[in-house]
């Protein structure tokens, strides 16, 4: 057992390291729940409110693909359920991940963990804390929505069951990471890999959901949902997630055990003694660097777009057949099946926003590795290098969100045998750029003022997810509502086209990115 | 004639910590200028205010007669910069990087890159993650050893390579030289610097404490009832700083 000396010191370590950082995940993820808990309770205070709710949302084969089964809908706790199960989760997920790659991958990288090594440490005392310290804030973040549901006077066994369905979720993403992290050696690499990992949970059990379910057992964002906490009470898929929590984590220490520290199990192959032409450019180079999370998000949101178009079809049958969503969703006038396209456009902009941020700010992460010093001490000047990752970000994300939209008409239209959508899909998909450029220019804005602040990015992608998930609820003030750029984008297929909150956004996006840009030339580099 | 570098007086806080509090430093054209002082005591703070990489707070720092802040593009089109901690981006191979460094400047001669590559003796083909700490020293220093810059600002370069590159890093500085440019030279190595560097400049807590000539740093020992000349750069550094 000597691989694990040293644990002790590395868990005082890391969390020496995340002193305030992991608090506010913490406070994040219970916060979010008491959000889901304190807006349905009040929300749906009746049973004859909850009956409602039953009849307008259970079936609806669009809400099921997007949050998952709504056979629960009829009592409080399982409609909380419904929608805190898998959004929760996910959000532990990506804190698990972005988690365990800072203590171990990262640090590895860094060249900090040869440090620690030699100073007697066990080659296993990294990611062993790593692991620890992760799963240790995931469980005390189920306490806590444990207690936020029993304070609010939920049912206390179902609230623990949805608590631990949601850990055990999180639990997953923890292992999954873990393996991730020995097979690359590097800490972006692994991120890209486990958030595929996690988009392939959630569009497997959305294709299972709405079909015969055989693909949702292939999820562990299904299992965790298959618990059916307040509605069926199955306490079973939890052994699923415990074991696949099981299999990873020995699976990454028996990878560990076998691979050299600083590098990943793929050994980099040699390269080209000379450069290609392309990176003899500064915006080439800028490109190059870009390339792979550019291809890697493009694919993502292309193969995700066409799997929702191609299950598109069954969903606009279905919904014909039911009289109630006819009326629900035709309300927004125009063709069912395009409402639903809308909603999926939008959750995608708010995701590919995700990519918009990590682009803009990749000048940041040049400086904080220290890598900014070797271009900026040549004639290259610091508003033109900066400005050229940021043109990389918004054609990317404008060509990204523009393929998902394609990705969709073409799925339809192989699953009807009729393309004529794919022209309207398509443009659909570029009315949500400006409001991904708003974003992304608030991120520059940030990364301008300080480069400590530059992080807070995500901070405010959140809380545009969290804006627009309360929207559905729809009786949050507006003007909270009208924060997040995202509520201005119309909806289109389903309604015609406005123009002017788009061009208001992209002049605004302008005109924060020229702030941005100012104050990043007047600043000290790190 | 024209200085190359003319520090006055030059003061850099952060937040609390006072860097750098008025120090001078100048650098005559030609000279091959030792920078040293102890940790910390604000070496590479002046160097990345000469490369225009962070702003001043008080006094004058001028390149080539102008503001290296306000002129940052222009002045480094004269100057190349080596630092002590290279960091290179992962996935590039050394030869890549190499050359999109240079051609930032408009290229590198490809006689001058595939000598200096053959005198340092590195793999080219290797990917950055796959370099020591030596080899990744080196691909910056063959990066700027190929420009025909006229100022050579060197922070501790040779940390992390072995003795023989040590000794092809001396020839290139005495081809430099030959050639008439001007180096600035911050290290720690006090052999190498009594070697290379014909001027000093000696810091301590962000304020210059002496300059001029290893003569004249001996005379100034001398009048603090030494033997000059049994004093090497070492002695004289030692002697500096326990006053
Ligand atoms: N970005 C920064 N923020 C805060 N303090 C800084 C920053 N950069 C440097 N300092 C402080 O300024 C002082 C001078 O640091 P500097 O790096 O210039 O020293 P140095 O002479 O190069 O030392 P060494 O020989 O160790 O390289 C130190 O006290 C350092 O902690
Ligand atoms: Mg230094």
């Amino acid at each position: 057992m000597t691989g694990f000396a040293g644990t002790g010191e590395a868990i005082r370590f890391a969390l020496k390291r995340d002193r305030l950082i992991l608090p506010l995940c913490l406070a994040g993820l219970i916060g979010w729940m008491a959000v889901y808990v304190v807006s349905y309770s009040g929300l749906y205070a009746t049973q004859a409110e909850l009956n409602a709710l039953y009849k307008s949302v259970a079936g609806n084969p669009a809400l099921i693909a997007m949050t998952g089964p709504t056979g629960g809908l009829r009592t409080l706790g399982g409609a909380t359920a419904w929608e805190s199960l898998p959004v929760v989760s996910i959000l532990s997920g990506v804190f698990a991940m972005f988690s365990v790659i800072r203590h171990s991958r990262a640090e590895e990288e860094d060249g900090r963990t040869e440090l620690l090594l030699a100073s007697g440490s066990g080659r296993f005392a990294p990611l062993a804390a790593a692991l620890i310290v992760t799963s240790a804030a995931l469980m005390l973040a189920a306490v806590g929505n444990v207690a936020v549901l029993a304070i609010a006077d939920y049912e206390v066994g179902p609230s623990i069951l949805l608590s631990l369905a949601i850990l055990g979720f999180g639990l997953v993403i923890t292992g999954t990471t873990a393996v991730f992290a020995q097979v690359t050696g590097k800490a972006r690499a692994a991120r890209g890999l486990v958030g595929i990992v996690i988009g392939i949970s959630w569009l497997l059990r959305a294709i299972g959901d709405t079909g015969d379910g055989t693909l949702t057992w292939l999820s562990p964002l299904g299992w965790a949902q298959q618990t059916k906490p307040f509605w069926e009470d199955h306490w079973w898929p939890l052994l699923m997630l415990l074991a696949a929590t099981a299999i990873t984590i020995s699976f990454a220490f028996r990878l560990l055990a076998r691979r050299d520290i600083g590098s990943g199990l793929i050994q980099p192959r040699p390269g080209p003694a000379r450069a290609s032409p392309s990176i003899l450019h500064p915006l080439g180079f800028s490109f190059r660097l870009q390339r792979g999370s550019i291809v890697g998000w493009t694919a993502m949101l292309f193969i995700y777009g066409f799997a929702v178009g191609a299950v598109g079809d069954n969903i606009e049958s279905l919904l014909e057949s039911s009289p109630t969503f006819t009326e629900a969703f035709a309300s927004a006038s125009g063709d069912l099946i395009d409402s639903y396209f809308a909603s999926i456009l939008t959750v995608i902009a708010v995701m590919g926003a995700g990519f918009t941020i990590a682009a803009v700010l990749r000048p940041h992460s040049e400086e904080s590795r220290g890598r900014a010093d070797l271009l900026l001490t040549a004639p290259l000047g610091k508003v033109r290098w900066v400005s050229g990752h940021v043109l990389i970000a918004y054609i990317a994300s404008a060509a990204m969100i523009g393929l998902t939209g394609l990705g969709l008409g073409i799925g339809l239209g192989v699953a009807t045998g009729d393309y004529g959508e794919v022209g309207k899909l398509f443009a659909s998909g570029f009315a949500q750029v400006p409001a991904m450029w708003l974003t992304g220019s608030l991120a520059l804005l940030l990364f301008g003022i300080s480069s400590r602040l530059a992080p807070v990015a995500w901070g405010l992608l959140a809380t545009f997810i969290l804006i627009w998930t309360l929207a559905s609820f729809g009786d949050i003030p507006q003007w909270i509502i009208d924060l997040s750029p995202f509520s201005h984008t119309p909806a289109v297929p389903a309604v015609s086209l406005d123009l002017t909150p788009l061009l208001v956004m992209t002049a605004i996006s302008a005109v924060v990115t020229f702030a941005g840009l100012v104050l990043w030339r007047r600043r000290d580099l790190l | 004639m024209e200085k190359v570098i003319e520090v006055e007086g030059l003061i850099k806080t952060f937040g609390e910590t006072r860097a750098l509090d008025g120090l001078d430093l100048t650098v005559e054209p030609g000279q091959v200028h030792g920078f040293l002082g102890p940790n910390g005591s604000g070496k590479s703070t002046t160097i990345r205010i000469l490369l225009g990489l962070i702003r001043s707070s008080g006094g004058s720092a001028r390149l080539f007669g102008e503001d290296p802040w306000k002129n940052a593009v222009a002045l480094h089109r004269r100057l190349a910069y080596v630092p002590g901690d290279v960091n290179l981006w992962p996935n590039l191979t050394g030869g890549e990087t190499i050359d999109m460094l240079g051609s930032l400047r408009g290229g590198l001669d490809p006689k001058r890159r595939q000598e200096l590559v053959d005198r340092f003796e590195l793999d080219l083909t290797k990917k950055a993650q796959a370099y020591s700490k030596g080899n990744r020293q080196k691909v910056a220093l063959i990066a700027a050893l190929a420009t025909d810059a006229e100022l050579f600002i060197f922070d501790e370069p040779t940390s992390g390579l072995d003795p023989l590159k040590e000794a092809v890093f001396q020839e290139c500085v005495k081809e430099i030289t030959g050639r008439g440019h001007t180096i600035l030279l911050s290290s720690h190595i006090l052999g190498q610097l009594e070697h290379l560097a014909n001027t000093f400049t000696i810091i301590r807590n962000g304020k210059t404490v002496e300059t001029g000539t290893l003569g004249h740093l001996r005379k100034l020992a001398a009048s603090a009832g030494r033997d000059p000349d049994s004093m090497s750069l070492e002695d004289l550094f030692l002697s500096v700083y326990a006053n």
